[in-house]
């Protein structure tokens, strides 16, 4: 291809222009407005966005420190956050879970909130430490468990499941393909499938890697030894329990919910109680037979906690940022905000979540059983980056994020590969993954 | 510049190690390039990409020159009939998406409800989540969506076939078949190049269809390289390497349209169309 020196000159001009652009307005942002704290919430329940409207009013009257708020969602917020940075820009608060976050913390994105999270009381299985320092202050929490129709299980003289062996006896004498089915094992490569399969891993105290205290350092150990057999082992058993679910061969979120509101199911399962409010909002016939049970055991009663929180971001308002969540988690109307989507949302402590002030809400006190199921269930759950040790484990984002644990229940229930296999290419993939990282 | 900077952009950061939540950019030479030619993905994705843009761009030209020739015909109704022909090139993909994911549905699908009550199935088929069926059903919406464009194209050139060549061929002997084998498709060859070319670069570069529709999966049976290039960026969060991924394709494009400017001579080419 030859080019004149006209175009020549354009594109020597552009490439320049195109890598000069975004140092020029990093250094022109590197400056942060003391006056301004600008705030990216996962969160944007119309409920929820009243109330921080509600907050931040009161806060700017008080400091005089405006709040812009940014509402990209559950899907957008790492890639908004991602191009904030980009430009030099990064805002002050973010407020999503712990586990996502955790990726700004390795990049050093964080700053230390240990003051807060020491003022604020905040228990110690709920804190996220990267590099000895406290990078998350923690709001609130979502756990993972099931759903299953009271009435179904009543007319097969069924009781919820407490162990595997039940699980499978009871999704075989529910189901009646295509018209029912006894379960819901997503078996994708979605965020669905990905946190089954890590809870069902913690039941059977599975390990995709371990702590090597000589080298201080974690090394995969999905493959080695009496992990490779549990994890052979769980795969397995979701295989069985697969063929009493719907293929499930492209389900999601949405799925889980939709297929138990339309009947098509009598069990789900879901991370908190968004699925409850569905069938309310969808289907209250079985509203009052839908009922919470903990995803049975094997070895362990673990299972997969998500923290949300806030994470305040290096170069930033910082102290602005400090002021505010202070201001918030002490505001009269942080309990609304707990209550824009009841029982979904649980709050970090315990103490709240047993409060009268808490509990004054029509949805909780019509579903009291479900809250005393969050309190039965409460401090048994553990986030993923503390999963295989007591230090923070960073390769977590290797298998997670990039639903790799997805791919492996999707490579043994729809491929039909062998569990062994599964678990072999799936320790290889993190292992590559890993050496490409470094 | 603004065809030359996003170009230049994502070239240079192809260039460098750049993740998505560190504003530190480390020069790394061929090292994205190196990695992303090691990975097994990558051959997978380009191939499944070839897969799709051929059976999208196939299908597209047979629909679009079936209804182009139906519409070419006269009979009542004709203008409005034409203009429902083009109605699924207008829709938004993510109308289109969302409708043929309902439509195919393994739960509560109509294609599933029809197959099952003609007694074609014995059971439903989920063709979004099957190994085997996924590709097929993206590439069919592809088709229903984009046909309509070859058919605008294919009926235009068809109109202006003189009658005179029709006529010279009935006098001559020819039925139907005939005449369209020695008038008719000779005279659309330069239309059925082009919107070959055309739909084939679209297609290839197609990621909103696929995307909404399976998100790549199941197990990568539909991840083409956008959607692969896409994961290195946004899940992953290797701008890098995602760069890397799209100079790839772009050169691929590249290699692609200086092949057809040395087979097919767009200047001789509607020199003959004229």
């Amino acid at each position: 291809m030859s080019l004149n020196r006209r175009d020549f000159v354009k594109l020597t001009a552009g490439v320049t222009g195109a890598a000069v652009a975004p140092q020029i307005l990093a250094r022109r942002a590197s400056a942060a407005d003391k006056n301004r704290v600008v705030f990216v919430s996962e969160e944007s329940n119309p409920k929820a966005i009243a109330v921080y409207e509600k907050i931040n009013a009161d806060f700017e009257k008080e400091t005089g420190i405006k709040v812009t708020m940014e509402y990209p969602g559950f899907a957008n917020i790492a890639k908004r956050v991602a191009t904030l940075i980009a430009a030099g820009t990064p805002p002050e608060i973010v407020w999503y879970g712990a586990g996502q976050a955790m990726n700004l913390a390795l990049e050093d994105q964080l700053v230390d909130v240990g003051d807060l999270v020491k003022a604020l009381g905040v228990a110690d299985n709920q804190r996220m430490i990267y590099k000895g320092a406290d990078r998350s202050i923690p709001t609130s929490q979502q756990f993972v468990y099931g759903w299953y129709r009271k009435d179904l299980f009543a007319e097969k003289k069924l009781e919820a499941p407490k162990s595997w062996e039940d699980y499978l006896r009871v999704a075989k004498a529910l189901t009646d393909a295509p018209r029912i089915y006894g379960c819901i094992v997503p078996s994708a490569e979605t965020g669905a499938s990905t946190l089954l399969l890590e809870t069902m891993f913690m039941k059977n105290d599975v390990h995709w890697f371990e702590w090597d205290a000589g080298k201080k350092q974690y090394e995969v150990s999905l493959d080695k030894g009496g992990n490779r057999k549990r994890a052979i082992e769980t795969l397995d058993y979701l295989h069985e329990l697969h063929k009493f679910s719907p293929e499930a061969s492209n389900y999601n979120w949405g799925e889980l919910m939709s297929t138990y509101v339309a009947e098509k199911a009598a069990t789900s399962w879901y991370v908190g109680a968004r699925l409850l409010e569905q069938v309310n909002a969808n289907n209250a016939r079985i509203a009052d037979a839908t009922v919470p049970f903990e995803l049975p055991r094997k070895l362990t009663d673990h299972y997969y906690l998500s923290i949300q929180g806030f994470h305040i971001l290096e170069k930033s308002n910082v102290e602005g940022a400090k002021k505010y969540v202070r201001f918030f988690m002490q505001h009269p109307s942080l309990i609304a905000w707990y209550h824009a989507v009841p029982l979904h949302i649980i709050p970090a402590s315990r103490e709240m979540l047993r409060s009268s002030k808490y509990q004054d809400h029509p949805v909780i006190q019509k579903r009291m059983d479900v809250l005393k199921f969050l309190d039965s269930v409460w401090g048994k759950g553990v986030p993923l980056y503390y999963w295989d040790g007591k230090e923070l484990n960073p390769h977590i984002g290797l298998f997670h994020n990039e639903n790799l644990a997805g791919w492996t229940l999707a490579a043994r229930n729809i491929k039909g590969m062998k569990a062994e296999a599964v678990v072999d290419e799936a320790a290889n993939q993190v292992r590559k993954k890993m050496r490409r990282a470094s | 510049m603004v065809a030359y900077l996003p170009i230049g952009y994502a070239i240079a950061l192809s260039f460098v190690k750049k993740t998505a939540f560190s504003p530190v950019t480390t020069f790394s030479g061929l090292r994205n390039y190196r990695l992303i030619v090691e990975e097994p993905e990558l051959w997978g994705a380009l191939w499944r990409s070839l897969v799709f843009t051929a059976g999208a761009v196939v299908l597209q030209l047979a629909l679009g020159l079936v209804a182009a020739l139906l519409l070419n015909r006269a009979f009542r109704g004709r203008t409005f009939v034409r203009s429902i022909f083009v109605l699924p090139y207008l829709l938004p993909t993510i109308v289109v998406a969302l409708v043929f994911q309902w439509l195919l549905n393994q739960e509560y699908g109509v294609v599933n409800q029809l197959l099952l009550e003609s007694r074609l199935l014995t059971r439903p088929l989920n063709f979004l989540g099957g190994l085997d069926t996924a590709m097929w059903s993206v590439i069919a919406t592809s088709g229903w969506q984009y046909g309509s464009f070859a058919t605008l194209l294919i009926l235009a050139r068809l109109q202006a076939i003189p009658p005179k060549l029709y006529e010279a061929a009935k006098v001559s002997g020819a039925g139907p078949l005939r005449c369209f084998w020695d008038v008719t498709l000779p005279n659309l060859r330069t239309t059925l190049v082009l919107v070959a070319l055309l739909r084939g670069i679209w297609m290839f570069n197609k990621f909103d269809t696929i995307w909404l529709m399976t998100r790549g999966g199941p197990l990568k049976a539909t991840e083409t390289l956008p959607i692969y290039a896409y994961r290195l960026a946004f899940e992953e969060f290797d701008f890098g390497m995602a760069a890397a991924a799209c100079t790839v394709m772009f050169v691929i494009l590249v290699a692609g349209a200086v092949v057809y400017f040395r087979l097919f001579d767009p200047s001789r080419e509607v020199e003959v169309g004229r």
